[in-house]
């Protein structure tokens, strides 16, 4: 391990040489549209791009995850995966074009996850350049349909129908440099619906505003008494709805996460919620809908477990303060399928999920040699044994 | 007019996409590629386009030898910027000092021809959104690959299928539909073929260009492609389309003057020519009017149209170039 850590100040400069070649594939597939469900050409880029970095295999599953796969040099052991997702929240009439200056790179999406994507397509040059071989297989799968109504259900699909054992994966976001994310929260994400008939009958002489009611349900959501053990807590996360100031409300919408490190409180707390709406929904006789949109299991590495140790070791050698923080990304299916596995960010940032995100450029070349430590370290088996709880 | 240039000379971008073997003919060639970009105040777009290039046509495959900017004293970053991304970047004024100095594209472009080392100089505007590595090799292709094509325009949009029903317009902008495709068909309708003229990506080879004159502002373009048909013909000449190009808009009033600058160098080749004659000599300024308070203000801007000569014509160049 020691060997490992040893080369990884090496590995910055190189990479740093690279920077060329990792802006562009960053650039060029983060300037193509991807909403979440449309993320058909950006898959084609990827595929474009892997096939020309000439990774030993290139395809993608049956749910169009475009996968490239490098050969490791023994046929026993399994592979390691890297992931990042390839869709985002922006839709294609937003400007997608980037703006690159002296040290930032600027536009929609570079922090979710162009810049995760973008590293994913460089690494076989990288470990090229590095003159890397491992012992596994190393899969590079952009996966699709994680954000939002997705739902991860591109890497949901991905692991449930991959034949062989994982040994291990890293799960790479854009920002922020120094996050280590070993474990992730129940969480169940929904909506609530409000839908006020337009109708001129009589029986909607006094009509109820759509805004209004959902106000209510946010009141007494907010009077749910949570506990502190196990930690939970509800986000209200998004508004919308109504025409124009003058008009009473027609229609809104409520979004929300209950989140919890245990999956019973976060369907307990679910359940509460669902009463709330049914009972707000028939006092004011408005058509009140709960929908959920995705959810998650809590699970997670213990902090002694070697892949966090080792990511930990990996960190402090390049002078990375590690900071943990639950994720509800891509990790959250490795865990709950018991494969060891970590999310890491790549460099810094700001206005995250807005269309003038910024990243700093230097600090790229750490977090890919940060990555690159962390698949020496599965590589090298220090990982196989420990089985996750 | 009876030429079938259109089908002959008429690419597209992926026809070109196999880099490995433009990289073998250019060795096999023994030739140096340059890539010239001129610049005036380009600071948010500059980087993108220098780190692409020289990210997958330098340093993946070397198709490029150089990337110069040449600068027309831009007050943002952009010459800082490209130098931090290594491009090699100049001022224009400060090459060959001693000439009068201009301002403008075209000025740019031929000085860039005393600096540039390159047998083909390939030249790209520096305004575009979605720089990609295409729009190199696709101006590069013809030329490596066909002996007799000396000189490559691109366009745009996928305009026209050829032999198919479905016909699209041909994507040219407001001044090309305007302006020079009226002029072409009138005086020179094989031109009209070239379906985007004023599009400011173009590659050639050096024999060319330094016999050309290069008007030093909006004409540059016009006027390479009359000179080039006038003393070479239409054969030496291929269109690339690149696909999209995104870039600024620009608004009505900088068309007008863009117009005017098309329109004297047009005039002046084919006064050159002895085509035409004026009796008396055209006015160089564009006269546009603004309303200010009720009442109608003349905005006038001169646009002398300078010409640089043929650059062979310079001693600093034929002694740097051994001509």
């Amino acid at each position: 391990m020691d060997d490992h850590l040893d080369k990884l100040h090496g590995f910055v400069d190189t990479i740093t040489s690279m920077k060329e070649t990792i802006i562009t594939n960053i650039v060029l597939i983060g300037q193509i549209p991807a909403p979440t469900f449309k993320e058909k050409k950006r898959i084609g880029v990827f595929m474009e791009r892997l096939a020309e970095f000439q990774v030993d295999e290139c395809t993608t599953d049956g749910y169009r995850n475009p996968i490239g796969i490098i050969k490791g040099t023994s046929e026993k052991k399994p592979p390691i995966f890297v992931v990042a997702h390839l869709d985002t929240i922006f839709s294609k009439d937003i400007d997608h074009y980037y703006t690159i200056k002296e040290n930032s790179i600027t536009g929609a999406g570079i922090m979710d996850n162009s810049v995760g994507v973008g590293v994913l397509l460089s690494l076989p040059e990288i470990l090229r350049k590095l003159n890397l071989r491992f012992e596994s297989d190393i899969v590079l799968a952009g996966v699709i349909q994680s954000l939002g109504k997705g739902n991860l259900r591109g890497i949901r699909h991905l692991l449930k129908t991959w034949a062989t054992p994982i040994r291990g994966a890293v799960c790479i976001e854009a920002t922020e440099l120094g996050r280590l994310s070993y474990y992730t929260d129940g969480m169940i994400r929904c909506e609530v619906e409000c839908n006020i008939s337009s109708d001129n009958g009589w029986e909607h002489k006094f009509k109820p505003n759509a805004i209004l009611i959902l106000n209510e349900v946010i009141n007494q959501i907010l009077k749910l008494r949570l506990p502190q053990r196990p930690r939970s807590r509800v986000i209200i996360g998004k508004t919308s709805g109504g025409f124009k100031h003058g008009v009473i409300a027609y229609n809104a919408t409520l979004g929300f996460e209950i989140q919890s490190n245990s999956d019973k409180m976060v369907k307990s707390i679910f359940n509460n919620i669902k009463d709330v709406v049914e009972g707000i929904g028939h006092e004011h006789e408005v058509d009140l809908k709960l929908k959920t949109l995705s959810n998650i299991h809590a699970a997670r590495l213990n902090f002694a477990h070697p892949l966090v140790k080792s990511t930990v070791a990996v960190m402090k050698k390049l002078d990375l303060v590690p900071i943990s923080e639950p994720s509800e990304s891509e990790l959250s299916i490795f865990l709950a399928r018991k494969i060891p596995a970590v999310t890491l960010g790549i460099t810094r940032g700001e206005n995250y999920h807005q269309k003038n995100a910024t990243v700093e450029i230097e600090p790229i070349s750490k977090g890919i040699a940060q990555i690159i430590g962390v698949l020496m370290a599965i590589d090298s088996g220090g990982c196989d044994e420990e089985q996750l709880a | 007019m009876k030429s079938n240039w259109l089908e002959k000379n008429t690419f597209h971008y992926s026809e070109f996409n196999n880099l490995n073997r433009l990289v073998e003919e250019k060795q096999r060639k023994n030739l140096k590629i340059s890539l010239c970009l001129p610049t005036l105040n380009e600071e948010k777009t500059i980087a993108k386009e220098i780190l692409i290039m020289k990210s997958e046509l330098m340093t993946r495959y070397p198709l490029l030898d150089e990337i110069v900017v040449i600068d027309s004293g831009s007050t943002d970053k952009t010459r800082d910027i490209a130098s931090a991304f290594g491009a090699d970047v100049y001022e224009a004024a400060e090459i060959l000092p001693h000439l009068e100095t201009f301002k403008g594209k075209g000025e740019n472009l031929w000085k860039a021809l005393y600096i540039a080392q390159g047998d083909i100089i390939v030249y790209l505007d520096t305004d575009i959104k979605n720089i990609h590595h295409r729009f190199a090799y696709g101006l590069l292709g013809p030329l490596l690959l066909f002996d007799h094509i000396k000189y490559v325009k691109a366009f745009y949009d996928r305009p026209i299928s050829i032999g198919k029903s479905k016909i699209r317009p041909t994507g040219g902008g407001r001044v090309t539909e305007l302006v020079i495709r009226p002029l072409f068909s009138l005086f020179f309708p094989e031109l009209t073929q070239i379906l985007q003229p004023l599009s400011g990506e173009y590659a050639g080879v050096r024999e060319l260009f330094e016999k050309i004159p290069f008007p030093i502002g909006y004409g540059v373009e016009t006027s390479i492609i009359l000179d080039i048909y006038e003393k070479w013909g239409l054969d030496v000449i291929a269109q690339v389309d690149l696909d999209k190009r995104i870039h600024r808009n620009q608004d009505t009033r900088a068309l007008g003057k863009m117009a005017f600058a098309i329109l004297q160098t047009f005039i002046r080749r084919k006064r050159k020519l002895g085509l035409v004659d004026f009796k008396e000599d055209l006015f160089d300024e564009m006269i546009q009017y603004n309303l200010v308070k009720n009442q109608y203000m003349p905005d006038i801007y001169k646009i002398e149209g300078h010409e640089r000569p043929p650059i062979i014509e310079v001693p600093e160049y034929r002694e740097k170039f051994k001509r």
